[in-house]
């Protein structure tokens, strides 16, 4: 099957393509799920990936934790259902896989390319050096920390918590401990380092320097996209997401919490 | 609200925004329009609360206005939107306001002793500061997807 042939005039799939292109459509959506993508977009990329390799229609049922796919072609079809585990939110793959969806659909790759094109993403690594990210996780709540009227000593103190925390929470991912506890332990590192701008007599307002350097554990994509699941009718996948990010912002209390009572800063 | 602190506070978003951007790994090509659209959405909001809009409104206005930004900067770099609009909008999470309110849940619970106010005014601040932080959050998220909300409407293709 040449790219070309794809969007022309659709001949019907034999029952091995189609379960090649099922596989292929999971595949993507699978990765697009787990990396942070919303529910319009995985339905909307993996519809485009099927049709552009071939088949007539495709129908998508997309949970949080689940992808199922029925892909139809002429009189045969295929049902096939993948689990899918929360991973971490991964842009760089999201943008990827919305280039390969784009171009399958305009027929410049057939499903052998795509294949390769999916597994080069799915053996991608990050793109950042560890360190880096570490050391920019800091600098951002650190930069946090002049938004909310932080003085320098402040600016300081949050860099290292929130450089410290972000190691930690690399470390846990790892490890692979339970996400809600890896939040609350990395919280309560940084509230732990933070709290020393009270101990050691360094700033008036250590709440600042608390505050800021939990903003990396902040579940700001599970709430936008829980949002817009929501609004785009996705309802349970949106309610899912919704209490998955108002459980992750208790683990982050929780973490907060104890450092308080540990130190007894009284912030 | 002078230009020198509106420039600061535009500075310290961008650097916040940027640095979100590389830990949600994206590429680099884009790193540029993750900091302008969390430089430009903090600034906005800085200057409609210094024209006197409460925080909350300020923030839905900044946050529709990175929606358009992310929507403009997608078709650009042909990228998915979600990646200029987590970022753009990440300045704007109301940390130290979600913060108190912790505190104040657990200084009501008695777990810890801060402040002298009574139990009544200590329910009433806490209950405000849940709801402040509550609204903007809401904002931060109607705005960025308002965009998609208002002007997406060809039949989807599922």
């Amino acid at each position: 099957m040449t790219a070309k042939a794809a969007t022309a005039e659709k001949r019907p799939l034999t029952h091995t393509e189609l379960t090649d292109i099922i596989d292929l459509c999971l595949w993507a959506g699978q990765m697009l799920l787990q990396h942070g993508a919303n529910s319009l977009r995985v339905e909307e990329s993996v519809h485009r990936l099927g049709t552009g390799l071939g088949c007539d229609w495709l129908d998508i049922v997309v949970r949080t934790e689940s992808l199922t796919i029925t892909a139809t072609s002429g009189d045969e079809f295929r049902t096939k259902t993948r689990r899918v585990v929360r991973l971490g939110i991964n842009m760089g793959r999201i943008t990827a896989l919305n280039d390969l969806s784009r171009r399958v659909s305009e027929g410049q790759l057939d499903r052998f390319q795509a294949r390769a094109a999916l597994e080069q993403i799915d053996r991608q690594p990050g793109t950042y050096n560890r360190w880096l990210v570490v050391g920019m996780v800091g600098l951002a709540c650190a930069a946090f920390s002049r938004l909310f009227g932080g003085d320098w000593p402040v600016f300081g103190v949050t860099f290292v918590a929130a450089a410290v925390a972000m190691l930690v929470r690399q470390e846990l991912i790892r490890q692979q401990v339970n996400p809600f506890l890896m939040v609350a332990a990395s919280a309560f590192v940084a509230g732990l380092i933070a709290s020393s701008a009270a101990w050691l007599h360094l700033s008036q307002q250590p709440q600042v320097a608390m505050s800021a350097s939990v903003l990396l554990l902040a579940p700001g994509v599970p709430l936008i996209n829980a949002a817009h699941d929501l609004i785009r009718g996705y309802m349970s996948n949106g309610v899912t997401r919704g209490v998955t990010g108002l459980l992750i912002s208790l683990a982050i209390a929780v973490g907060l919490l104890l450092a308080i009572l540990l130190t007894g800063a009284g912030i | 609200m002078n230009g020198w602190l509106l420039a600061q506070d535009l500075f310290w978003a961008a650097v916040a925004a940027l640095g979100f951007a590389v830990m949600f790994n994206v590429p680099r090509r884009l790193l540029p329009g993750c900091a302008l659209a969390g430089g430009m959405g903090h600034a906005l909001r800085a200057l409609g609360m210094g024209l006197g809009l409460p925080l909350e409104v300020a923030t839905l206005a900044a946050a529709t206005a990175v929606g358009f930004l992310s929507e403009w900067l997608a078709k650009r770099h042909e990228s998915p939107r979600i990646v200029f609009g987590v970022s753009g909008v990440i300045p704007m999470v109301p940390g130290v306001l979600a913060y108190q309110t912790v505190l104040g849940v657990f200084e009501l619970a008695g777990l810890i002793n801060l402040s002298s106010d009574t139990a009544a005014n200590e329910l009433v601040n806490t209950a405000v500061l849940g709801i402040k932080t509550g609204l903007v959050l809401i904002a931060l998220a109607l705005g960025i997807i308002a965009p998609n909300l208002l002007f997406r409407r060809q039949q989807p293709v599922v």
